[in-house]
């Protein structure tokens, strides 16, 4: 066990983070247990503690007798700097236990640029950085979330990645842990990742060898043992009313990222978004039934004494009985002052409504995101709304008394032109004819926020050529002349920031030489921009003998072997291609979820199906 | 609307959370307890809460006091079996007490804040940490630069000492017992007097190091110091 120095501790900003105690945490004896595990994000602890997916591992492990699961996240820089020279390792919330003691570490990797802090974490916990430096004394290091469908650059860190969903994989690794420990850890490291390459949606990086082309692109990537498939596949729950959920999570002391309850209602989207890695991912649509929301409802109430729930999913208000749960929840919780929100609005009046329904009388801010500036490049993308679909909602929300409104853009979408680009600029300055015309008056605040498009694996996008950050900038400044408004504002993201995670989105594992030389010439908190260090990142590329924009503004034809092409989301390639096609053309593909199937995969490979209880009422 | 004034503790469990955070958190107890609590008017109601004093990043309580506004009547006993059943580590209930309805805010009233503070010194310094304390004890007029975000204030420290520092020792620690009047128009935190010891009386202790704890809030007068749940 650590002891913290109280003077450390009145030195560094926010000590709370580091302090642990709080409310739900779960404190087990670990001579009593099989497995200890120390769940991780590699972010700052109010990023760490607002993941949805940990606080449900956290609850289904802590559930199991023979389990310990903790809490670890990325130390601030002043933590760090402490730590570090006052010998503290990297230690957990609850036990203030060495994380080196675990037997399992595990990283929820939500955004390539947290990879630096995975390398930083290890280090400052005293473990080994590589897989292959580490033996059976170590913790096994597992990733998951997202980017695991496209690890590569970070595969030489880690043992084993999850794939899909982990409520019901992360058992199947526990119990295999255990079962390995109680066989006296039987033919070491390599015995244990072979028996976990068995486990379905797990993959062990080192179980492959990658062979490149002289043109630099990967030429294959294929087993080296038995024990490994040709193809891993990502795992998913069928019923999301028969798996645990995050009933009792842990309620920080300290105002975190998301500090209320989390309700999540489905997951899945089927609308279909070309750009949108998670709307592929996540497939297929799988709602939790109205009694099962209502009781998680009143637990996370009783256990938390949050006073708000978000209504969280991919697209909350396409849940087919929204407005019968919301009803039930404000019936619910009215004498208890419990307010109820949605964090994502659909373009259209239905939505409106609802908001007005939810927040009554307090009227901050409407967020949309119709993502392109014309109806031509919405139909590239396939985002399914028109002009007319925005003035109508934007209309509706100022009649109802809404004054400010935030619009979600990205550039560089493939076929995108200035034309395009200026588009966003008439749709802002629309915006405010728009609350002239409704309310007579001038005043409306319009928030433009333009992201730059970063291609990404498993989305039919994943051969475009990401723009380089000079255009990016180019069409930045294009759009900032139009927009001289003083009642819009415009923010735009920093290009070479999206430069880089576009180079480490479609990266292969070569690029375990660029960050281990990037981390250990300071580069950590990459994704914060006070931190962001991008010549280290660019000298770390030039010392490895590789080049960012091979990765991420070359086009790849359709044919190129993907660094990913391994892993598999169920939805097949040639979907992906279709839909490229397709939104080169211009064409819309219809949602799965009300209308016919698009073919993706998913169901048939994976036998899963799309569960919409509106349709089955 | 019925007015319960809580006796409570900020433990070493949660000593470094801040006072908003301290009250965020009963806050949520106070909801997991199912207690009925009282809610503003308005468009973001907010429970009907009060605290006597913040307490500051570091510093840990054995006597915080809160008042909370019911709906309705709840049995005393009742209800703080509930709501102890409901409090984090850290947070205890020592005494509870119903005030009449037009009881005036704590924060009107409290006027008297003492604290120990430890701090680790090397042995051997004992005269020369009593000569500090002594000379602080004597002076006038102290001047200590408080620095906010908002910028740098000079603050005359003296002027808020109830009773000069009284100092023990034990081991290898110095044990500072300070009181601290609470005006309408100001007061200082311990922290900061043991800041404006090191840097002006040579007090010789690492100032990170101090472990300050509050031991009382009282309403004070020339003759008597009353907590304010025994008025």
């Amino acid at each position: 066990m650590i002891t913290l120095d109280p003077a450390i501790l009145n030195r560094v900003l926010k000590p709370a983070r580091y302090t642990g105690n709080e409310w739900n945490s779960v404190k087990k004896d670990h001579s009593t247990v099989a497995v200890t595990v120390a769940l991780s994000l590699p972010d700052v602890y109010e990023v760490g503690m607002s993941n949805l997916g940990l606080k449900i591992l956290y609850q289904i492990l802590n559930n199991r007798t023979d389990t310990a699961a903790e809490r670890v996240y990325a130390p601030w820089v002043d933590m760090e700097a402490e730590m570090r020279s006052h010998n503290i390792p990297l230690y957990t919330l609850e036990s203030l236990k060495p994380v080196a003691e675990f037997d399992i570490v595990g990283f929820s990797l939500q955004y390539e640029m947290s990879y630096s802090n995975v390398l930083n974490m290890l280090d400052l916990a005293g473990i080994p950085l590589l897989s292959a430096q580490r033996d059976e004394n170590d913790p096994l290091i597992v990733g998951g979330g997202p980017c695991t469908f496209n690890a590569e650059p970070a595969a030489d860190f880690f043992d084993c990645f999850i794939l899909g969903e982990g409520e019901e994989i992360i058992e199947d690794l526990v119990e295999v842990v255990a079962a390995w420990k109680r066989a006296d850890k039987v033919d070491g490291k390599l015995g244990l990742l072979k028996k976990l390459a068995h486990i379905e949606g797990m993959y062990v990086p080192s179980l492959y060898d990658v062979t490149y082309n002289a043109d630099n692109a990967v030429a294959q990537v294929v087993p080296n043992c038995t024990e490994a498939g040709l193809v891993v596949t990502k795992r998913v729950v069928k019923d999301l009313n028969t798996v645990g959920y995050a009933t009792r999570p842990v309620v920080p002391y300290l105002d975190i990222v998301h500090n209320r309850i989390m309700l999540e209602l489905f997951r899945g989207c089927t609308r279909g978004c070309r750009f949108c890695q998670a709307g592929v991912l996540y497939r297929p649509v799988r709602e939790r039934t109205p009694e099962t929301l209502l009781k998680f409802a009143k637990e996370l109430v009783a256990s938390t004494g949050y006073s708000e729930i978000s209504l969280t999913s991919l697209s909350s208000a396409d849940y087919s009985c929204l407005p019968t749960v919301v009803q039930s929840l404000i019936d619910e919780f009215k004498d208890q002052n419990v307010s109820i929100s949605l964090p994502s609005l659909r373009i259209d009046s239905f939505s409106i409504e609802l908001a007005q329904k939810l927040q009554q009388v307090r009227k901050s801010g409407l967020t949309f995101a119709p993502e392109a500036g014309s109806q031509r490049l919405r139909d590239v993308i396939n985002k399914g709304v028109t002009e007319k679909n925005l003035e109508d909602a934007v209309g509706a929300a100022f009649a109802a008394g809404w004054s400010s409104v935030k619009l979600y853009f990205m550039m560089g979408l493939p076929t995108e032109t200035d034309e395009d680009v200026l588009g966003i600029a008439k749709l802002a300055y629309r915006v405010l004819d728009i609350y002239k015309q409704v309310t007579g008056r001038r005043g409306a605040k319009v928030t433009i926020s333009v992201a730059c498009f970063v291609p990404k694996p498993h989305t039919p996008f994943e051969w475009f050529a990401q723009d380089t950050a000079a255009e990016f900038e180019r069409k930045q400044r294009l759009l900032k002349a139009q927009l001289r408004d003083r009642n819009i504002t415009f923010n735009w993201h920093d290009a070479r920031t999206s430069f880089l995670e576009g180079a480490f989105a479609r990266g292969d594992r070569r690029m375990g030489q660029v960050l281990l030389s990037a981390w250990s010439n300071g580069a950590r908190f990459d994704g914060w921009s006070e931190h962001f260090k991008y010549n280290v990142w660019i000298e770390a590329f030039k010392a490895a003998e590789l080049d960012p924009h091979f990765y991420a503004t070359r086009e790849r034809t359709l044919d190129e072997v993907m660094p990913w092409d391994h892993l598999s989301s169920g939805a097949t390639k040639e979907f992906l291609a279709r839909e490229y096609g397709q939104a080169i053309g211009g064409v819309l593909t219809n949602d799965c979820r009300h209308e016919q199937c698009s073919v993706c995969g998913v169901c048939q490979e994976l036998d899963v199906k799309v569960i919409d209880w509106g349709n089955k009422a | 609307m019925a007015k319960l004034r809580l006796e409570i503790t900020k433990g070493e469990e949660i000593r470094y959370i801040s006072h908003l955070d301290y009250a965020s958190a009963i806050e949520r107890a106070i909801i997991r307890a199912k207690l009925p609590a009282a809610y503003s008017e308005g468009f973001n109601p907010h429970m009907k809460l009060s605290f006597a004093s913040a307490l500051a990043v570091g510093v840990t309580s054995q006597a915080e006091y809160m008042d909370i506004e019911f709906k309705e009547d709840v049995d005393l006993r009742q209800g703080v079996i509930r709501l102890t059943a409901a409090l984090p580590l850290g947070i205890m209930v020592k005494s509870a007490k119903y005030m009449p309805a037009k009881t005036p805010a704590l924060m009107a009233i409290v006027n008297l804040a003492t604290y120990d503070v430890t701090v680790p010194c090397a042995a051997g310094e004992f005269v020369a940490v009593e000569d500090s304390i002594k000379r602080y004890n004597e002076d006038q007029e102290v001047l200590h630069t408080r620095e906010t975000p908002k910028g740098r204030k000079q603050i005359e420290v003296k002027q808020y000492m109830a009773t000069p520092i009284s100092v023990t020792w034990q081991d290898n620690l110095v044990k500072m017992a300070i009181d601290i009047k609470i005006t309408p128009t100001g007061s200082i935190k311990p922290g900061e007097i043991v800041a404006a010891l090191v840097a002006m009386f040579d007090l010789k202790v690492d100032k990170d190091q101090a472990l300050i704890n509050r031991t009382g809030l009282y309403v004070a007068d020339d003759k008597a110091r009353v907590k304010p749940t025994e008025m």
